[in-house]
This record gives structure tokens, C-alpha cells and sequence, in this order.
């Protein structure tokens, strides 16, 4: 068999799949996006977008959660890279299987999961009343709060192995040269740990943004109808009010914000020096 | 050595957080009471016993099962197949062919659903079972090809060379040799596809009919109008059988290896 028929034969199966359920359909759905109810071409779903402030405030609420979201799985799961980098064998791999095994189960699950903790009248809640903390269940569930809770459960696991994998880059010995030339332990986490996590925090930052910005069952479960995203909002048009043009539209603008967003942050944070000291 | 304690505590902390929807979920589901409560009250089977009698549960479960299952056999093979010629092959183009295998991971699940709703209404396949498993093959069809690629690059051909010195006949080769070597990077392949469909909302969500309800949709649509014991029970089936296969995937594969976390770097 010739080298190219071979190769041929062997790809051909899966870019069947990937042209008749992704590439093709998605040139479908970009077209579809400029037409209007008589299929003539027009800009007006995206006009509608500038028009209407619904549909800014709506993006603007996307990106709040989704910036609020990163910051916390930045914050939680930094210590936990930490600790994974610097844990032995075993250990390393206990947390490890603890903390990605969650994330083989269905979100939808675990949303359920904290609906039962944070609900008015769930765990939280009834704890503190009963210990007279509160005397009012508090609103953790159905606003930005819960779903910002949701989306941090979603997606520290990507942050974490992001961190992780960056630091587990880093040369031990430096720590050691640092606190030899008399560093405190903070001075080494400042001078040392952090600048040369760096690639991990833009990786896991970018990609966690990117996954909130996108993410639909968490809001629709935790945030209900009271918080809407564009995710929730692309999905009202295109299965209950069937204006697929518009709803089409909505998911590239999405797409489109997340991608100038992404682009504009890792511009500004990779700077001349990052780029000599991370060359390779 | 305060330091690693300090971190361990936080540790410790965030494990429990992302654990906390089960350590909720599987007592609740043994209460007795007819309401969601935590800590359950009580003890009792009743919230089992009520699956039985819903039998959109039980149909969606035995839909997700086989749609996980062909699934999984349909995208190992067509992704092993395309791994292999990435691998062995230099080519011009070949660069390109594996960006374009690994495409589907970067478009966000929400635009793969509504483009194939689109097309699949035109071509008249849209909420069957063979437009949900199209969809299905294809966001796992990357996972299989990253799987099976990294398996190849520590893969040494002279091995199947020396097959084939020896008078082997080439499928005599791949199936004694070069299978049995790739064997963790492919079963794994095919347990990680097995759980993505298994696990999936965002895309099947825009394919699915009434009578081809995956489980986890099924759970999502009940629990948008009632919370009650019967999602926790049926919650908990599905924790279970999802720990079946993320134990399998550990002893195969290692979950550090599949998510691309080296323990050995340092």
C-alpha cells in the first residue's frame, strides 16, 4: 500500500465525523447567523446586540462571573498546586486523584450537590440558624453568588493541574539558593515561586475564563431564571423562542467577546522580559 | 515545614469542597423523610424503590448507557486509527490534520450543540439516536487521538520492524505487537470517551427527543421544576457507576498521566 493511501484510509474515518458534525455545521450556523426571517442576508441580529442594552448587560453579567470565577479557583487552587508540587509520591497522588476524580462526574450532579448545601433551607443555612449565627436563611443559591460557587467547583480542577504543571517545572534547587542568600520564606514565594509559575497562572486563567464564559448548565441550575448569561440566553432563542438566527448570533458573540478578551489579557501580561525568560 | 502545613490545611480544605456535593448527596438519598434534608433523617430504601417507578429515569439511564457505549467503541477507533497515521507518518499537512482532530476541544460545547442541531434539522437526523451518538463521537474523538499520540511517541517501531523481518504478516504485527504496547493509551481512550458521553449535557442537550433523554438530561430537566429525595437517589446510582470507571481509568492509565501531569518530572 503506498504511504498515501494509507494515510488516507487511516483519516479518513474521523474527518468524515469531524466535516459532517463540526466543520460543516458550524459554517451552516455562521451563515445563518447573518440572515434574517426571509433568509436574506443582513447584520441585524448582530445590530440588535449593539441596540439593545439587554443583551450588553447580559454579556457584562457573563464576564463578571466569569472574572469572579477565575479569581477564586486562582486563589483556591495556588496553595493546592503548591502543596502538590512540593508533596511526596504518594501523597501528590492522593490529592491528585482527589481532586480531578470530581471532575469525572456530571456537572449536573454536582450542581445538585450544592443546591442541597446552599439552598435556604440547606446545610449552611440551617446550621447557622440553629447555632444563631442568622436568624434569616441567607441567599447563597439563584444569584451571581451561587453561580460563581457552581462554576469554582466546575473548574479549579483545570486551574490546579494548570498551576501544577507549571510548577512542578521549577527547579527545587532555586528555593534552596534562595533562602541560602538569606530570602524569608515570602521573599522566595514573591522572588521565585510565583514569577516562574507565571505560564501556569496565564494557562489556567485563560482556560478557566474561557469555560465559564461558555458554561451553561451551572447557571441555568444555580443562578435560575434570575441570572441569565449569554449561554442561557443563546439557548432561549434557539429552542424556545426559535429564532435560530439570533441565537446563533448570540453564541458567536460569545465566542467572539471571550477570544478579543483572552487575546487582550495575554498580550498586556506577557510583556518583553516574560517572553525572554519563558523564550522556549 | 509550618509552611507545608498551612498549605496542606488549605488542601485539605479544597478537597473537601469539591467533594461535598457527594459526601451530600449519598446520605441524603437514604432519608426517610419526604423531603430533602441534610443530614438525612432517618434511614430508608424509599427514594430507590421510587426510581423504579419513574420510568423516564430508567429509560434514559439504559439510553445513556448504550450511547456511552458505542460511543466509546466508535471513537476509539476512528480516533486510534487517525493517531496512527499522524504518528507514523511524516507528511505534509500532518500538522494541520492534528490540529484539526484536536479542534472540537477548543469550540465551547454550547456552539458544537446549536451548529448541529442546525444541520442535523436539515439533513433530517436531528433528535435521533444516530445525530445524538454522531455528536457524541465527535467530542471524544480528540480525547482518543491526544490518548493514543502520546502512547505512540514512546512507541519503538523497530519492534514491528522486527516483526515483519521474521516473516510476520503485517496484521499478525499490529495485532501481537503493536496493539498489546498501545493497549493502556487505547482502553483508557475509550473509558475517558465513555464517561464525556456519559457525563454530557451542554451538547446533547440541543439533540436530544423526549424518548432519547439522556440520564444527566433527565436529571437536569426534573430538577429544574422539582428538588426532592428522588434526585439524590438516582444522583447517587450515577455517582456510582461514573467511580467504576474513574477507578478503571486510574489502574489503566493513571489519572495524572491522562490529564497530562507528569510525577516523574522531579
Amino acid at each position: 500500500m503506498s504511504k498515501r493511501l494509507s494515510i488516507t484510509l487511516l483519516t479518513a474515518p474521523a474527518m468524515i465525523v469531524l466535516l459532517g458534525v463540526f466543520l460543516i455545521p458550524m459554517l451552516l450556523m455562521l451563515l445563518l447567523s447573518f440572515q434574517d426571517e426571509n433568509e436574506a442576508f443582513s447584520l441585524k441580529n448582530y445590530a440588535l446586540f449593539v441596540q439593545d442594552p439587554f443583551y450588553v448587560q447580559i454579556l457584562w453579567r457573563t464576564i463578571r462571573v466569569s472574572i469572579w470565577t477565575v479569581l477564586a479557583t486562582l486563589v483556591l487552587g495556588y496553595p493546592v498546586a503548591m502543596y502538590m508540587a512540593q508533596a511526596t509520591g504518594k501523597m501528590r497522588g492522593i490529592v491528585t486523584m482527589l481532586i480531578l476524580a470530581p471532575h469525572l462526574i456530571s456537572v449536573v450532579i454536582r450542581n445538585f450537590g450544592w443546591v442541597v448545601v446552599l439552598g435556604e433551607k440547606g446545610w449552611v443555612n440551617e446550621s447557622l440558624i440553629a447555632l444563631g449565627i442568622i436568624e434569616q436563611p441567607l441567599r447563597l443559591l439563584y444569584n451571581e453568588l451561587g453561580v460563581v460557587i457552581g462554576l469554582t467547583d466546575s473548574f479549579i480542577a483545570y486551574m490546579v493541574l494548570a498551576l501544577a504543571t507549571s510548577m512542578y517545572a521549577i527547579d527545587p534547587s532555586l528555593n534552596k539558593a534562595a533562602s541560602i542568600l538569606g530570602a524569608s520564606r515570602v521573599r522566595t514565594f514573591f522572588s521565585v515561586t510565583l514569577p516562574l509559575s507565571l505560564p501556569g497562572i496565564i494557562a489556567g486563567t485563560t482556560l478557566v475564563f474561557s469555560l465559564s464564559m461558555s458554561a451553561f448548565v451551572t447557571p441555568a441550575l444555580m443562578g435560575g431564571t434570575s441570572v441569565k448569561v449569554m449561554p442561557v440566553i443563546a439557548y432561549e432563542q434557539i429552542m424556545a423562542t426559535l429564532n435560530w438566527p439570533l441565537g446563533a448570533a448570540l453564541a458567536f458573540l460569545l465566542l467572539g467577546s471571550t477570544i478579543v478578551l483572552v487575546t487582550l489579557y495575554t498580550k498586556l501580561i506577557e510583556t518583553k522580559r516574560y517572553k525572554e525568560v519563558f523564550a522556549s | 515545614m509550618k509552611k507545608i502545613n498551612i498549605l496542606g490545611l488549605i488542601t485539605f480544605l479544597v478537597l473537601v469542597l469539591v467533594n461535598l456535593p457527594f459526601l451530600v448527596i449519598i446520605p441524603s438519598s437514604f432519608t426517610a423523610a419526604g423531603y430533602l434534608a441534610f443530614p438525612p433523617e432517618g434511614f430508608s430504601w424509599q427514594w430507590y424503590k421510587m426510581i423504579l417507578d419513574r420510568p423516564e429515569f430508567i429509560d434514559s439511564l439504559w439510553t445513556s448507557l448504550k450511547l456511552a457505549a458505542i460511543t466509546a467503541v466508535l471513537a476509539t477507533f476512528l480516533g486510534t486509527l487517525a493517531a496512527f497515521a499522524l504518528s507514523k507518518y511524516k507528511f505534509r499537512g500532518s500538522g494541520v490534520l492534528n490540529a484539526l482532530m484536536l479542534s472540537p476541544l477548543t469550540v465551547p460545547s454550547l456552539i458544537i450543540g446549536i451548529s448541529a442541531l442546525l444541520f442535523f434539522t436539515r439533513i433530517g437526523i436531528a433528535g435521533t439516536f444516530t445525530g445524538l451518538l454522531l455528536a457524541h463521537i465527535l467530542i471524544s474523538i480528540p480525547y482518543v487521538v491526544r490518548l493514543v499520540l502520546t502512547g505512540l511517541s514512546s512507541f519503538d517501531y523497530t519492534l514491528e520492524k522486527a516483526g515483519y523481518m521474521l516473516g510476520a504478516h503485517p496484521l499478525r504485527v499490529f495485532w501481537d505487537i503493536t496493539l498489546p504496547l498501545l493497549r493502556p493509551a487505547i482502553v483508557s481512550g475509550m473509558i475517558f470517551s465513555f464517561l464525556t458521553s456519559f457525563d454530557n449535557v451542554t451538547v446533547s442537550l440541543f439533540l436530544v427527543a423526549p424518548d432519547t433523554t439522556t440520564l444527566p438530561l433527565a436529571i437536569f430537566t426534573y430538577m429544574q421544576e422539582t428538588l426532592d429525595p428522588l434526585v439524590a437517589s438516582i444522583s447517587s446510582v450515577v455517582i456510582l457507576l461514573s467511580l467504576v470507571f474513574i477507578i478503571l481509568l486510574e489502574k489503566v492509565y493513571g489519572l495524572e498521566r491522562l490529564f497530562g501531569l507528569n510525577s516523574q518530572s522531579h
